[in-house]
C-alpha cells in the first residue's frame, strides 16, 4: 500500500508545482486577459494526460479535472523540449474554444515520458468575423478564427517560426498572442523542472506510483461526498433566454442519478445544436472538463479543501447526445459557450439541490457580463476601446447567511477595473456602480444582490459590447420558499422620456450624452420570506438593500420612513393565509408561463422529434415549431406544430424509425 | 550610560531588546503580556530590566515600540462605528471591493463584511472628473442631514472618500472642514491626507483602516506615553511601522494605519540586519510562532516591497515590508481525515489551549507536540521558566494518530513535522516564482519560538543549502526597531504619459513631495541630521492595468530626461516580466519618495574566535530518520565565537530550540549566529 504520509506531502510539492507555473505565467505574461481576468490554467499531468494538480488561488476554476490525453496523442514522438499545442475544438475535444489556446510538455526520465505539464490561455484575438473571435451571432467554427490541431509549437526547445508566422498573420493582436504563449512556455518550463526535483526527493517508482495515487485519492473523497447524498433520479431544466438572434430560449436539460457513490448525469432533452456560437464541445467525452464544472463547485462546497484533481471526475457519467447543444458536430461555432457553461453550472446546482437542500444554495446570478466600450476621445480625436467592469450579480442565499452581494458563488474569480482608472483612460463618465436594490431573491436567506452600472458617453456612435448577458427573462430560482431573483437588464436613458430597454441584446449603440445603465440577474432566495427576522428585513431597508415596499409585499414587514412597526408586522404576518407545502423551486412568473406551453411532456415530444431528424435539419424544425406554436398561441401540441411544419417544408425528411426507437445518440 | 529600547508586543510575549550605547552591551527579555491590561506587562518589563540588568529608566534615551493593538482592533473588530461619505451612486464601491473572492471553488465563498456597512455610508452629489474638473458642485446643506443620521446611529468618527481626490482634494477638504464644524466631536480622515493615490476601492479601504484603529490606537499610544514618563523615562517613544521604518507616537495617534504590520515588518528589519552583519545579501526570513510562519525575501540585501499586504482579511495598500503568512505554527493541529490521510493545520491550538505538552487542556497532538515526542524539546527548561514541556501529554495526543495511522508513535511524529514542513514548501515556492528568483541560492534565517526548530527541515525541503541560526531568535522585531531609521512615504499619482509634456507635471509633484517628506522629517519627527531621499515612480507600458514600481534618479525629472525614466522603466520590466517592449508607450502613474532620517547605526559586541569543539549539556535521545539515536544537546551560552560541532545535535536556548539534522554542520560566528551548512 502506498504511504499516507508520503502521499500528503506528494500532494503538497505537485500543488507547489502547479502554483509556480501560476505565478511564472502569471508574472510574464503580457495580456490582461491572463493579468487581469487570469483567464488561464496551468497543470501537471500524469504520462496519460490527466491532470494530477492545479493552482488553488490562480488562474480560472474550469479545468482541474481536464484529460489532455486525446490532444496528446494526436501528435506521435515526443522528444525532450517539444511542445505541443492547439486550439481547435474539434481536434481531440480539449480546445472549447479558438481563443483558449492549450500547450503541453512532456517531462521525461531516463528517456521516458513520466509527466506533462500543461496549460492554457485565453488568446485576445485568433482572428476570424469579429474583433475578440467571439460573437453569438456567428453559426460556423470557421468564422471563430484561425484553428491548429494538435502539432508540435515548439521542437526541442526550438519554436516552429512558421506557427508563429501564420498565427501572427491571421489574429489582431499578435504580440499579445505571441508574447502570452512565450509566458506559457515559460510555466510549462517551469513546471518540467519541478517535477524533476520532485523524482529527485521521492524517487521515480515512489512518484511514478503517487501521481495514480493522487488521482485515487480524490476519486475516493469525490465518492464520500457522493455516499453522503440520498440515492435517487433528480430532475432538472433551466434555460438561457435566447438560442441565436431567433430569440427562443435554450434548454438545458438534466436527470441526475446518484447510486451509492457514483452519479450519472444524462443531458438528454436539452437543446439541439444551436444555429449560434452557445454549443459546447465536449465530443461526448462523459468525463468533458467542461460538463463538469457544476460539479467541482458542488464537491468543493459540500468538502472544503478536497483535492482537486482528474479523480474527481471518475464516479460521474455524462450522456450528451451528440448533435445537441452539449455535444454539438462540427462545424457547429462554440466561442460563447461560456453563456451556455453558466446555465450547465446552474441546471447541476438545481439538481443537487433537490438532493440535498439542506446543504447547497440558491441558484447564483449566472450571468457574468463582459463590457467592452468603443468610443472617440475627443480630445486625442482616437479611438478607444477598453473593457470595463465585467456586471456580475450574487450568489445564491445559503442555508445560513444571505447570497453575496454582487459576486459570488461561481462567479468569484472576476475582477472589477477601478473607476478612476477607466474614467482617467477612457472617454466615459461613471454615473452609478453599485448594487441594485430590490434584485435579491426574497427568503429567509436573502439572495446577493444584483451588480448596477452606468456610464455616460460623449461621442457620435460609441458601440458598447456585453458578452454573455443572460437572465433577462428566465429568473436565478429560490429554493424551500424562497422567491426567485430579480432579471437583468440593459437600458438607454433609464428614467428619461428617451428610454430604451434593450433586454437581452447584447450591443448598444450610444450617442453623445446617452446613458447605458446595465444591471445583472441578483441571487435567488432561500427559506419563507415571512420567516426572516423583522431587525434583519429592517436593516436590510436601512441599508438599502430592499425598500419599504418589498419589505411589506415580500416579507410582510411594515416600514414606514425608516421604523420598523413590530405590531403591524406580527399582525400582517399572523394574517396571511398558510402557504402549504411550497414546491421546491421558485422560477418567477416569467418561466411559470413559458412552462405553461412548453410543458416537460412538450420538450419530450419535442425531443424525440429532433433526435430523430438528421443533425443540420435540427435547429431549423426547433424554429419553426417555436415559431408555429407562438402563432397558435400555445393552443397547440408540439406533434401538431411539428405536423404544420411539415406541410410547409414537405422537404424536411421522413423519420423512418419512428420517433419511439429514434437513436439514443451518444 | 544611554540605553536604547526596541520593544515588540506579540501574542504570548513582549520582548525587549536593550543595547547600551557606550559599551554595546545587548540584554534581551520576555516579559508574557497581560491582555486584559495592555501597557502593564511594558512596566514590568521596565522594572524587570532595571533590577536584573541595571537599566536605569531615565537612561532610556531612544524607546523604540512596535504593536499589535492597531491588527489586533482590525481582527477582533473592536474598531470605532465609522460614518463614510462618498459620491452618490458609488456607496457600494467599499462592499463590492475588487469582486474577485478569497476561496473561489466554493459556492459559499463571500467577502469579508466591511469595517462600514451600508446604513453608515452617505452619498453626496458633488463629483469631480478626472482631470480634476468639477461636474457637479458640493452641496452643503446635505452634510448637515448626513451629520444629524450619523450622530443617531453612533458614529464616532468620519472617513471621506471621494472619487479623483488623488488630483482634486478641494472637495474632500471642504466636506472635512463641514463636518468639523458641525462635530467638533467626531475625527475626520479624508483619502487624500491619508493616502492620495489613485483607484477609489484602495484608497477608501485604507483611510477606512486608518479611522476604524484610530481610537483605541491613539488610547494606547497616550496611556504609552504617560507610562513612560511615570517612570521618568525621558525618551519620546518612537513607533515601528509597516513600511519598516519609524515615526513619533503623535504621529502614529494620527497616521494610524502606517503601524498596522509594524511587528512583522520590524521582524525583517531585524533579520536583514543581522544578515547584512554576517555579510549575506540574499536571505529567505522564517519566523514561526505558535499559529503562523511568516516567510519574507531579503535580495541583495534589501527587504522587498510590496502593497496589498493582508491586515487580518483586508488588503493594505500603502508601502509596506512584504510577507507571506501561511498559517502552519508550532500549534497547529494534526488530524487524520476519513480516507486515513495525516493533515496538518491550517487549525491552531493557539496558546490556549495551546499544544498537548503544555498541560493546558490540549488534547489534539500539534507540531510542538511532535517535536516532543521526537525529542527535540522537553529535554530542558525553556521560554525562560514560563513554559514547562510534558513529554507524556505529547506522546499521548500523538499516540492517538499513531494508532489511526498503523504507525509508530515516533514514525507519526516524524511524519507530522514532515507533512508541516511541506505545508511551509508551498508557500516558499509561491513566494520564490512571484519574485523569479531561485530559492536555492538563499539562506535561510529562522527565528521566533518556532522558526530554529522547524527550520533545517525546511531547508532540506526546499533545496536550501545554509542557514544562519541568530544569537536571538525570540526577539528579531525588537531588534529590528533599534535598528530602523524614521522613514515616511509619499505619494503623488500624475497618471500620464512618460514624455517630455509630462516633465513640468513630474517636476512640480517632486518639488512637493521633497518638501512634504523634509516637512515630515523636521517638524514632524524633529530629525535634525542630514534627510535621505529615495525616488521612485508607478510606471507601466500604455494600456497595461497593473504598474511596477522603478527607482529613478532625481536628476532625470530636474534634467527633464524622460528618455531615462522610460529606459528604467524598460530595463525594469525586463527585470520583473521576464520581456519589454523598447517601442511601446510608457505611462507614468505615481511618483513617490521615500523621506528618510538615518538612525545612528548600531553595532554589536563582537567576540574573538577561537575554533573549539564545545562539550554538550548532555546527551539526549532523539527519533531522526525513521530511528532512536543519541546526540548532543548543546546549550546556547555555552557556545562561544568560534565553536563548531556536527549535526545531529540540539541547541536548547531559553525561548526556542534549534535541532540539526545529520547532514548539516555547525559553526559560530563573532557575533554568536549559528551557520550551518552541509558536512563536507
Amino acid at each position: 500500500m502506498f504511504d499516507t504520509v508520503t502521499l500528503r506531502i506528494l500532494a503538497n510539492h505537485s500543488r507547489a508545482a502547479a502554483e509556480n507555473m501560476a505565478r511564472t505565467l502569471f508574472r510574464t505574461a503580457h495580456s490582461a486577459f491572463v493579468k487581469e481576468t487570469q483567464d488561464f490554467t496551468v497543470m501537471i499531468l500524469d504520462p496519460q494526460g490527466r491532470t494530477v494538480a492545479v493552482p488553488m488561488d490562480f488562474g480560472a476554476t474550469w479545468y482541474p479535472g481536464l484529460t489532455c490525453g486525446r490532444a496528446i496523442g494526436m501528435i506521435d514522438d515526443y522528444r525532450p523540449g517539444d511542445v505541443g499545442f492547439t486550439n481547435d475544438p474539434y481536434s481531440g475535444y480539449l480546445a472549447t474554444h479558438a481563443p483558449d489556446t492549450h500547450l503541453w510538455k512532456p517531462v521525461f526520465h531516463d528517456g521516458e515520458i513520466v509527466a506533462w505539464t500543461a496549460g492554457h490561455i485565453h488568446n485576445t484575438d485568433m482572428g476570424g468575423a469579429v474583433p475578440a473571435s467571439l460573437s453569438r451571432s456567428l453559426t460556423e467554427i470557421h468564422q471563430e478564427g484561425l484553428r491548429f490541431p494538435p502539432m508540435k509549437l515548439m521542437r526541442e526547445g526550438v519554436f516552429d517560426e512558421q506557427i508563429l508566422k501564420i498565427m501572427a498573420t491571421n489574429v489582431r493582436k499578435p504580440d499579445l498572442n505571441v508574447g502570452d504563449i512565450k509566458a506559457l512556455v515559460g510555466a510549462l518550463n517551469t513546471g518540467e523542472r519541478k517535477v524533476l526535483s520532485m523524482i529527485e526527493k521521492f524517487g521515480i517508482e515512489t512518484f511514478r506510483e503517487g501521481l495514480g495515487e493522487l488521482l485515487d485519492y480524490a476519486e475516493a473523497q469525490a465518492r464520500g461526498v457522493l455516499a453522503d447524498i440520498p440515492d435517487g433520479r433528480y430532475s432538472f431544466a433551466d434555460y438561457a433566454d435566447e438560442d441565436s438572434v431567433e430569440g427562443n430560449p435554450c434548454r438545458l436539460n438534466l436527470t441526475l442519478t446518484i447510486e451509492g457513490d457514483s452519479a450519472v448525469l444524462d443531458f438528454t432533452g436539452s437543446d439541439p445544436q444551436l444555429a449560434s456560437s452557445l454549443n459546447v464541445p465536449s465530443g461526448g467525452d462523459p468525463r468533458h472538463s467542461m460538463l463538469l464544472v457544476g460539479i467541482y463547485y458542488v464537491l468543493y462546497t459540500l468538502k472544503p479543501g478536497i483535492l482537486l484533481n482528474q479523480g474527481l471526475t471518475r464516479p460521474f457519467t455524462c450522456i450528451t447526445p451528440e448533435g445537441t447543444v452539449l455535444n454539438p458536430q462540427f462545424p457547429a461555432a462554440v466561442g460563447m459557450r461560456s453563456l451556455t457553461c453558466a446555465r450547465l453550472r446552474s441546471v447541476i446546482f438545481g439538481a443537487f439541490s433537490q438532493a440535498i437542500p439542506q446543504r447547497l444554495p440558491a441558484a447564483p446570478a449566472g450571468n457574468n457580463c463582459i463590457v467592452n466600450v468603443m468610443t472617440t476621445d475627443e480630445r486625442r480625436r482616437r479611438t478607444v476601446i477598453a473593457a470595463v467592469n465585467p456586471v456580475v450579480g450574487g450568489g445564491g442565499a445559503m442555508p445560513h447567511r444571505d447570497g453575496t452581494n454582487g459576486s459570488g458563488a461561481d462567479a468569484a474569480y472576476l475582477k472589477n477595473t477601478p473607476i478612476e482608472i477607466t474614467e482617467a483612460e477612457t472617454p466615459i463618465q461613471f454615473v452609478r456602480y453599485g448594487l441594485r436594490p430590490d434584485s435579491g431573491g426574497a427568503g429567509r436567506w436573502r439572495g446577493g444582490l444584483a451588480t448596477e452600472m452606468a456610464f455616460r458617453v460623449f461621442a457620435p456612435d460609441s458601440r458598447i459590447t456585453a458578452r454573455n448577458r443572460d437572465r433577462s427573462f428566465f429568473r436565478p430560482w429560490g429554493v424551500l420558499g424562497g422567491r426567485a431573483a430579480g432579471l437583468s437588464d440593459m437600458v438607454v436613458n433609464p428614467g428619461t422620456p428617451e428610454e430604451r430597454r434593450l433586454g437581452n441584446t447584447d450591443i448598444a449603440v450610444l450617442q453623445p450624452g446617452d446613458v447605458l445603465s446595465i444591471h445583472s440577474a441578483g441571487g435567488g432566495g432561500r427559506g419563507d420570506p415571512f420567516e426572516r427576522e423583522a431587525w434583519r428585513v429592517a436593516l436590510d431597508v436601512a441599508r438599502g438593500y430592499v425598500g419599504e415596499a418589498s419589505a411589506l409585499q415580500d416579507y410582510g414587514v411594515v416600514i414606514r420612513e425608516g421604523v420598523l412597526d413590530e405590531a403591524a408586522t406580527t399582525a400582517l404576518r399572523a394574517a396571511r393565509a398558510p402557504a402549504g407545502a411550497l414546491p421546491h423551486f421558485h422560477f418567477g412568473p416569467e418561466r411559470e408561463s413559458y412552462e405553461r406551453s412548453w410543458t416537460t411532456e412538450a420538450y419530450d415530444a419535442l425531443t424525440a422529434i429532433l433526435a430523430a431528424l438528421p443533425v443540420h435539419w435540427r435547429f431549423f424544425v426547433k424554429t419553426e415549431i417555436f415559431a408555429a406554436r407562438r402563432a397558435a398561441d400555445g393552443r397547440q401540441s408540439v406533434e401538431e406544430a411539428f405536423a404544420a411544419v411539415r406541410r410547409r417544408f414537405p422537404q424536411i425528411p421522413q423519420i423512418t424509425q419512428g420517433i419511439e426507437t429514434a437513436e439514443a445518440c451518444g | 550610560m544611554a540605553w536604547k529600547i526596541g520593544v515588540d508586543i506579540g501574542g504570548t510575549f513582549i520582548d525587549f531588546c536593550a543595547l547600551e550605547q557606550e559599551t554595546r552591551r545587548l540584554v534581551t527579555l520576555k516579559v508574557l503580556t497581560t491582555p486584559d491590561d495592555p501597557g502593564r506587562e511594558l512596566l514590568t518589563g521596565i522594572e524587570r530590566l532595571a533590577e536584573t540588568e541595571g537599566v536605569v529608566p531615565e537612561a532610556i534615551e531612544v524607546f523604540v515600540h512596535g504593536t499589535t493593538v492597531g491588527i489586533n482592533t482590525v481582527i477582533q473588530r473592536k474598531g470605532a462605528r465609522l460614518a463614510l461619505v462618498t459620491n452618490a451612486g458609488f456607496e457600494d464601491v467599499v462592499e463590492l471591493a475588487r469582486l474577485r473572492l478569497p476561496d473561489m471553488y466554493s459556492l459559499f465563498c463571500a467577502q469579508p463584511e466591511p469595517l462600514v456597512l451600508r446604513d453608515m455610508i452617505f452619498g453626496i452629489s458633488g463629483r469631480v472628473l478626472s482631470d480634476g474638473s468639477e461636474a457637479a458642485a458640493l452641496d452643503p446643506g446635505e452634510l448637515e442631514a448626513i451629520v444629524e443620521s450619523a450622530r443617531a446611529k453612533g458614529a464616532e468618527g468620519f472617513v471621506v472618500s471621494l472619487l479623483h481626490s488623488y488630483i482634486a482634494p478641494a472637495h474632500e477638504r471642504a466636506v472635512k472642514r463641514a463636518l468639523e464644524r458641525m462635530a467638533p466631536d467626531l475625527f475626520v480622515f479624508t483619502s487624500s491626507e491619508v493616502w492620495p493615490v489613485i483607484r477609489e476601492y484602495e484608497r477608501s479601504v485604507t483611510t477606512i483602516l486608518n479611522g476604524y484603529v484610530h481610537p483605541r490606537v491613539s488610547g494606547y499610544l497616550t496611556g504609552l506615553e504617560a507610562a513612560l514618563a511615570s517612570r521618568g523615562v525621558p525618551a519620546r517613544p518612537l513607533l515601528t511601522k509597516s513600511n519598516g521604518g519609524l515615526m513619533n507616537a503623535a504621529e502614529g495617534k494620527s497616521a494610524c494605519v502606517n503601524m498596522l504590520l509594524s511587528g512583522t515588518a520590524s521582524g525583517v528589519i531585524g533579520a536583514a540586519h543581522l544578515a547584512g552583519q554576517a555579510g549575506l545579501r540574499n536571505v529567505l526570513t522564517l519566523d514561526i510562532g505558535g499559529t503562523s510562519a511568516d516567510l519574507a525575501l531579503i535580495v541583495d540585501g534589501e527587504p522587498q516591497f510590496g502593497t496589498g499586504e493582508a491586515v487580518g482579511e483586508f488588503p493594505l495598500y500603502i508601502p509596506s515590508v512584504s510577507v507571506s503568512s501561511i498559517g502552519i505554527g508550532g500549534g497547529s493541529i494534526a488530524r487524520v481525515d476519513e480516507l486515513g490521510v495525516l493533515k496538518v493545520g491550517p487549525d491552531s491550538a493557539g496558546s490556549l489551549p495551546g499544544p498537548a505538552c503544555y498541560g493546558r487542556g490540549g488534547r489534539e497532538a500539534t507540531i510542538t507536540d511532535a517535536m516532543a515526542v521526537l525529542g527535540y524539546i522537553g529535554q530542558v527548561p525553556m521560554a525562560y521558566g514560563q513554559l514547562a514541556i510534558d513529554r507524556d501529554l505529547a506522546h499521548r495526543a500523538v499516540a492517538v494518530l499513531a494508532e489511526r495511522l498503523g504507525r509508530g508513535v515516533e514514525a507519526t511524529a516524524e511524519a507530522i513535522l514532515q507533512i508541516g514542513v511541506s505545508e511551509i514548501f508551498v508557500e516558499v515556492e509561491k513566494l520564490a516564482s512571484r519574485y523569479g528568483v531561485d530559492i536555492r541560492d538563499f539562506t535561510l534565517m529562522p527565528f521566533g519560538g518556532g522558526g530554529p526548530m522547524l527550520g533545517c527541515f525546511l531547508a532540506r525541503e526546499i533545496g536550501v543549502r545554509r542557514i544562519v541560526a541568530p544569537r536571538r531568535p525570540g526577539v528579531v522585531s525588537a531588534l529590528g526597531g533599534l535598528v530602523a531609521d524614521l522613514k515616511g512615504d509619499f505619494i503623488r499619482t500624475v497618471f500620464r504619459l512618460c514624455d517630455d509634456d509630462a516633465a513640468a507635471a513630474l517636476e512640480r509633484c517632486l518639488e512637493e513631495l521633497t518638501a512634504e517628506g523634509e516637512t515630515w522629517l523636521r517638524k514632524g519627527q524633529g530629525f535634525a541630521g542630514p534627510i535621505r531621499t529615495v525616488v521612485s515612480a508607478d510606471m507601466r507600458y500604455a494600456g497595461q492595468s497593473f504598474e511596477i514600481e522603478v527607482p529613478l534618479e532625481r536628476a532625470w525629472i530636474e534634467r527633464v530626461d524622460t528618455a531615462a525614466m522610460r529606459r528604467a522603466f524598460h530595463d525594469q520590466h525586463l527585470a520583473v516580466y521576464d520581456f519589454n517592449d523598447p517601442a511601446a508607450a510608457v505611462e507614468v502613474v505615481n511618483l513617490r519618495l521615500v523621506a528618510i532620517g538615518e538612525s545612528e547605526p548600531v553595532v554589536f559586541p563582537s567576540s574573538p574566535s577561537r575554533k573549539e569543539t564545545p562539550r554538550p549539556a548532555k546527551m539526549i535521545e532523539v527519533f531522526l530518520d525513521g530511528a532512536h539515536r543519541t546526540v548532543p544537546l548543546y546549550r546556547r551560552e555555552d557556545l562561544v565565537a568560534g565553536s563548531h560541532f556536527d549535526g545531529p545535535a540540539v541547541v536548547a536556548q531559553e525561548d526556542t530550540t534549534l535541532a540539526v539534522p545529520a547532514w548539516l554542520t555547525a559553526h559560530v560566528d563573532e557575533v554568536l549566529n549559528i551557520h550551518l551548512e552541509p558536512a563536507e
